[in-house]
């Protein structure tokens, strides 16, 4: 706006502000670079910081792809790509979208066999912003350690999910272990689940490293 | 504002496609025939006889339907590159009479009448003489319509009769328009539907609103369709010839012999030429495909298309082409090409300012959805198309039918109507996140440790207590509702499944595991997990 303001017949006056404005910029903030996440997802995790690693894991039934469809909803909600491996094809789209991921902006591999695991969530790292993928048991570290590489390389947020009998072998900026909770609605032979919020324990990577507990309220 | 209206002849075979099959299997003759095409939504009617017509099979309609309407029908897929293959013939006995031939589609061909009909004494003698030339290569029902503007003239076709022509006389076209309903206009599109609920039914209605109102109403697309009815040219400006740099050559070294050799090379072409288009803020609506063999010869025709060509369309009409001229060794015409080509030409004829599509306001969408494409592409080249999908919620009651997967790259096709939203006799609450197609197999226990049966009226014989499976072990059943009998597609004597669900909270070491339990046919098994 002040440059606008300015006289144009002031060209030497013009020229030493827009240096000044140069030299005052302020530099890119970890926090502009990442995707924001609204509600107590937020209020847990912080943001998603683009290039980063944040690890789910927890046991079957904890909620882990909860989270995840979460997290997916939030980056598409921001107008952002999202692709998740889906190893053994069981991820359901109506969970999804009950979770509010905008499917348009959402693809899913699924039935990738385990040994080309590495190379298809490679790909995505190409072209989307957030990658959700089902780690397969002994996952190797060499491939792990370049696809962080390459998440940082790409600005894209990486979602190892981390099943039983998995482990992810290589460095994540969070991880965060999904405990679930109680189911509540339903009784002995009466009543209906009702939509639970999942208890995560969240450990941090460096001067994050102070451990979080958190409830992700719907 | 609105640009003088060429005087146009249109050259209209009806079903082309049946005529291509019936030439292909002379059996078909006098027999009703389909031409079937596969559509978003499985094999659709693209063309039919006028003996399956006469037994109201429409275009448009599923292949199960049209053969219950009209017993004994033949049914043939579509083969657009034979289509093609077999107009060229048309298109070339047509150009001795004119240079201006244009393409619109198979079947259909037009050119601007005012050199050849000066030449030829008027409308009428111009067309008697297009009609002869046809009628010697043995298409004897084409139909020839004179109007102003290509569209008046597609619309003049229609109304001649088999073997004559149909004029109509210069300035009489937005009388001649008005009486059409205004599906015409574009059949695939929506706004004629919507336009028929307005109360607008006929083209004359449409015609008469102000122009001003229909473009803020209806935006540019709406405004083209608008000008179409009052019989003016479909561009408000009119197509200006490009400048000649955006000419797109490239030179095949070895000659191509096949088409799927030069139409491989034609595609980098029609995406370089559509890019650049774009980037000058241009789209195309007819281009000139331009091929030279190694004897020397060179072999031109143009292809319009309504509206604008997309890279899509622009390659496909580009096959089609190719495919005339290199044909197949058993058909040979006299001007197919005699040798490889070694080079193709893709020059736009008219080019008008791009309307219709718009970026995202923030300027990087639409980067991100291309990269993201390439991403997918490309792993769906590694892996096989059906291993990238896109997710389409649709209607059912089991968990495994309420979603359909797309192939990423399909369209979507989201009919997003009250089926999804509602549905008796689905699993009501949340929806479970992981959903095993292949059902873990369980088995349910009571108290007594005796399994859990479900008779066939949906009792179950004990409260369940206990849960053992592989994927979860033996587990305490804490809370549990059902059993909700299913009884899925009843009036299917194949397709009927009977299934009892239940709902079940087990507590697994410290945590609570929701999933969902299914009878069937005696045998247990956990279909999702609430995740």
């Amino acid at each position: 706006m002040a440059l606008a303001a300015l006289p144009a017949r002031d060209p030497a006056s013009r020229a030493r502000l827009a240096e000044v404005s140069e030299r005052a910029r302020p530099v890119v903030l970890a926090r502009d670079r990442a995707l924001v996440l609204p509600g107590p997802l937020g209020d847990v995790l912080g943001g998603l910081v683009r290039g980063s690693v944040v690890a789910l894991d927890g046991p079957p039934g904890a909620g882990v792809t909860s989270v995840a469809l979460a997290l997916c909803a939030a980056a598409t909600a921001a107008g952002e790509w999202a692709a998740a491996v889906d190893l053994d094809g069981t991820l359901s789209g109506e969970a999804a979208a009950a979770a509010g991921v905008t499917l348009e902006r959402f693809a899913v591999v699924r039935r990738v066999p385990p040994a080309r695991w590495a190379t298809a969530t490679a790909v995505l790292l190409d072209g989307v912003s957030l990658v959700v993928a089902d780690v397969p048991p002994r996952a190797r570290p060499d491939e792990a350690r370049r696809l962080v590489a390459r998440a940082r390389e790409r600005g894209v947020v990486l979602v190892p999910l981390v099943g039983p009998g998995a482990r992810w072998p290589a460095t994540a900026t969070q991880r965060v272990h999904v405990e679930g909770g109680s189911w509540p609605g339903l009784g002995s032979g009466h009543g209906l689940l009702t939509p639970r919020a999942p208890q995560v324990r969240v450990v941090g990577q460096g001067a994050a490293a102070r451990e979080r507990l958190g409830v992700l309220a719907s | 504002m609105s640009s003088p209206v060429e005087r146009t002849l249109c050259v209209w075979c009806p079903d082309w496609p049946v005529v291509v099959a019936r030439r292909a299997d002379p059996t078909l003759a006098d027999r009703p025939v389909v031409v079937l095409e596969r559509g978003a939504g499985g094999l659709v009617v693209r063309a039919a006889s006028s003996e399956a017509r006469a037994d109201r099979v429409r275009l448009g309609l599923r292949r199960r339907e049209a053969e219950a309407r009209c017993p004994g029908l033949s049914v043939v897929e579509a083969d657009p590159a034979a289509e093609a293959r077999a107009f060229e013939a048309a298109a070339g006995v047509t150009e001795p009479i004119t240079p201006g031939v244009v393409l619109e589609r198979p079947g259909v061909l037009s050119f601007p009448t005012r050199g050849p009909s000066r030449y030829f004494g008027g409308d009428e003698p111009l067309a008697r003489t297009v009609l002869d030339a046809l009628a010697e290569i043995g298409l004897l029902d084409a139909r020839v319509g004179v109007a102003d503007g290509p569209f008046a003239a597609r619309l003049a076709a229609r109304r001649a009769a088999p073997g004559s022509v149909h004029v109509v006389a210069p300035g009489d076209t937005p009388a001649f328009l008005a009486p059409w309903p205004v599906a015409v206009l574009d059949a695939a599109g929506t706004l004629p539907a919507l336009l028929g609920r307005l109360g607008l039914a006929y083209l004359g209605d449409f015609a008469a609103l102000p122009a001003a109102s229909v473009l803020t109403r209806f935006g540019h697309p709406g405004a083209r369709l608008h000008r179409l009815a009052r019989g003016l040219d479909e561009h408000s400006a009119p197509p200006a010839p490009p400048p000649p740099e955006l000419v797109e050559t490239c030179e095949l070294d070895p000659p191509a012999t096949r088409v799927d050799e030069a139409a491989f090379a034609a595609k980098g072409l029609a995406d370089r030429l559509l890019g650049r288009l774009e980037a000058l803020g241009l789209a195309c609506t007819q281009v000139v495909v331009e091929a030279e063999t190694e004897h020397g010869e060179r072999l031109t025709r143009s292809w319009r298309h309504e509206g604008a060509l997309t890279p899509a369309a622009l390659v496909t009409r580009v096959r089609w082409q190719l495919d005339g001229w290199l044909g197949n060794a058993g058909d040979r015409d006299e001007d197919d090409a005699t040798g490889g080509l070694v080079l193709v030409r893709l020059a736009p004829e008219q080019v008008v300012p791009a309307t219709g599509r718009q970026l995202g306001f923030w300027g990087g969408d639409a980067a991100a959805g291309d990269r993201a494409d390439r991403a997918l592409a490309r792993l769906q080249a590694m892996e096989g198309p059906d291993t990238v999908v896109t997710l389409v919620p649709r209607g059912g009651r089991i968990p495994t039918e309420r979603v359909r997967e797309v192939p990423w790259g399909e369209p979507r096709d989201a009919a997003a109507g009250p089926e999804t939203s509602s549905w008796p006799g689905a699993v009501p609450g949340p929806p479970p996140a992981r959903i095993y197609e292949a059902r873990l197999p369980a088995s349910l226990l009571d108290a007594a440790g005796e399994p859990v049966i479900v008779s066939g009226r949906g009792e179950a014989s004990a409260a369940p207590a206990r849960l053992i499976s592989d994927a979860l072990g033996d587990v305490e059943i804490v809370a549990w509702a059902g059993p909700w009998p299913q009884d899925v597609r009843w009036w299917d004597r194949v397709g009927r499944r009977r299934r009892a669900l239940w709902q079940l909270v087990t507590r697994v070491g410290e945590t609570d595991v929701a999933c969902l339990v299914v009878v069937e046919a005696r045998r247990v098994g956990i279909e999702a997990l609430y995740d």
